[in-house]
């Protein structure tokens, strides 16, 4: 039993948490969760997802606008199906939705994954996967604008950490998401945190060996590889207590993390 | 030349001055430019107990890439093969931002089974890193296998972020040599045209080439500093003192974020 209380404050409210987790919410699947993937595209075809993507749409120049249409073209890079691969292995029951937003010509980086958290924010998805980043200053503001929309429509954003040296968005805006770094754990459910930095929480990401294309598995690095780890992380937690919201999800967290951190002390005080 | 009424070839002449000015300036722009690019990869590629290094510039507006400059036994090779948009590793670190390392890329990977096939060259493992220049993902640095024979260690977590230093020592010389090639090019189209071609012609085709505001002021710069090296070994001397104190405030200035942070 994990007790998770907390509470935030901005200029307008203060919300404040106090719930009680069981233990046993480690023994779901994600049942019931959707989950999106805003990336590369996923391969439906891999025998590791096959069935479990719900719908895979693809971004689309129309005029000034993006509009997003079913998809077929599978995943161009790898990348998607890597990250639905890790989330599969932690909630192999949870639905998948694919947004493609890289690997379609014709599309600035930013715009497109901006259009695609839009997206997925419309169509209330409760997870959403971003192992993407932008450093453009001028995505700073409608980014701000979306997390907002986002938490208030109860989505919950993971975001990949930038690597160094620079930060990305919206890896930093630590209020409205969750932000998290690759660390060398391989363990998905002893995840930590950074207390007191930008980005919070770190999750396995060394090697991360996964689904990829044509049926084929790949051993990965990257911050990219942590991010899922925490949505599937988020997927089971969800099944559990669907009622949740972002910021409950995000003090659970904070609140298992801590947990984990004690465990790691002690068991590092026992072998010595 | 000798029928040519004296005027007329004055300005022939000082076409012709004009025209070999440019061109040295690309020359002078771009050579130590692309030196200065490979002699980091080389020093990066042996710090990061790599086999080859290259780096992938934009092509295009489209998001394709193509190999600027390799290091490495199929180097040569390499040079000009174009990477479409978001394809293989080094398109989606190019499209989405992120670095990324592969330990086993293996022989069935569509985009690198190509260039393999190309070069007679085995990637097995790979680590890809963006180069940025003002939030722009402007090319990617990218190291492939190790020193040795294989198999080969995966690229660790610290030498993801060694590169990501390497690339920002990278950038701003990408950036200039993207500047510098547009000389080249304009020096180029000078001599192609310049059997039928006017001032005003150049003028318009310059205003063309790029609308942004950074590559006009860059341009203007260029020129603004030839124009004063060419006034004496002083005006030189100085120009290159006050540039190279301008370049050590400017590394200096620890840019951090946007944010604040």
């Amino acid at each position: 039993m994990i007790t998770v209380s907390g509470y935030e404050s901005n200029a307008h409210t203060t919300m404040s948490t106090y719930f009680q987790i069981d233990e046993n919410w480690k023994e779901g699947t994600g049942k019931g969760v959707s989950v999106a993937v805003i990336d590369s595209g996923i391969d439906i075809a891999h025998p590791d997802l096959a069935g479990k993507v719900k719908l895979s749409v693809e971004a689309r120049p129309d005029n000034k606008r993006i509009v997003f249409d079913p998809s077929e073209t599978g995943d161009s890079a790898g990348h998607g199906t890597a990250c639905a691969g890790i989330i599969n292995k932690i909630a192999p029951d949870a639905e998948f939705y694919s947004i493609k937003v890289l690997g379609a010509g014709g599309l600035g980086d930013g715009q497109a994954f901006l259009a695609g958290l839009e997206y997925a924010i419309k169509q209330r998805y409760r997870v959403i996967n971003l192992s993407l980043g932008t450093t453009k200053p001028q995505f700073f503001a409608p980014l701000h604008d979306l997390l907002d929309r986002a938490y208030q429509a109860g989505c919950i954003v993971v975001a990949a950490a930038n690597n160094l040296p620079h930060p990305s968005f919206p890896s930093v805006f630590s209020s409205s998401l969750i932000s998290v770094i690759k660390s060398a754990e391989t363990d998905p459910f002893k995840f930590g945190f950074h207390y007191g930095e930008v980005i919070e929480l770190t999750a396995p990401g060394v090697n991360i060996r996964t689904a990829w294309l044509n049926g084929a598995y790949r051993n990965l690095t990257g911050n990219s590889f942590a991010c899922p780890h925490i949505v599937g992380i988020i997927a089971l937690l969800l099944e559990k207590y669907p009622t949740l919201t972002p910021f409950e999800v995000k003090s659970a967290l904070y609140a298992i993390a801590k947990d984990n951190l004690e465990h790691k002390k002690t068991e590092t005080e026992e072998n010595e | 030349m000798s029928d040519m009424p004296e005027t007329e070839n004055l300005i022939s002449a000082e076409k012709l001055r004009r025209l070999v000015e440019t061109v040295d300036v690309a020359n002078i722009l771009t050579e130590p430019l692309t030196q200065s690019i490979e002699n980091i990869l080389q020093i990066s590629a042996a710090e990061m107990c790599s086999d080859e290094a290259s780096v992938l510039i934009r092509d295009g507006n489209e998001g394709d890439l193509r190999f600027l400059i390799a290091i490495g036994s199929v180097a040569d090779q390499l040079i000009g093969i174009k990477i479409p948009a978001g394809k293989g590793i080094a398109g989606f670190v190019m499209s989405s931002g992120q670095p990324m390392a592969v330990a086993d890329v293996g022989g069935e990977e569509s985009f690198y089974a190509e260039v393999d096939k190309t070069t007679g060259y085995s990637t097995q493992t790979i680590l890809a890193t963006p180069l940025r220049h003002k939030g722009d993902v402007i090319g990617v640095l990218e190291y492939v296998n190790r020193c040795g024979e294989p198999p080969f260690e995966p690229f660790t977590p610290q030498e993801m972020d060694k590169a990501a230093l390497f690339a920002e020592s990278i950038s701003p010389l990408i950036n200039a040599y993207e500047s510098a090639k547009l000389f080249r090019e304009l020096g180029e189209k000078m001599m192609t045209d310049q059997q039928n071609s006017d001032v005003s012609e150049i003028r318009k085709w310059l205003l063309n080439l790029r609308e942004s505001e950074e590559h006009k002021e860059m341009m203007d710069l260029a020129i603004l500093v030839r124009e004063l090296a060419s006034r004496g070994d002083a005006e030189r001397r100085m120009c290159r003192e006050i540039l190279e104190a301008v370049l050590r405030f400017s590394e200096n200035k620890h840019e951090t974020s946007f944010l604040g942070y």
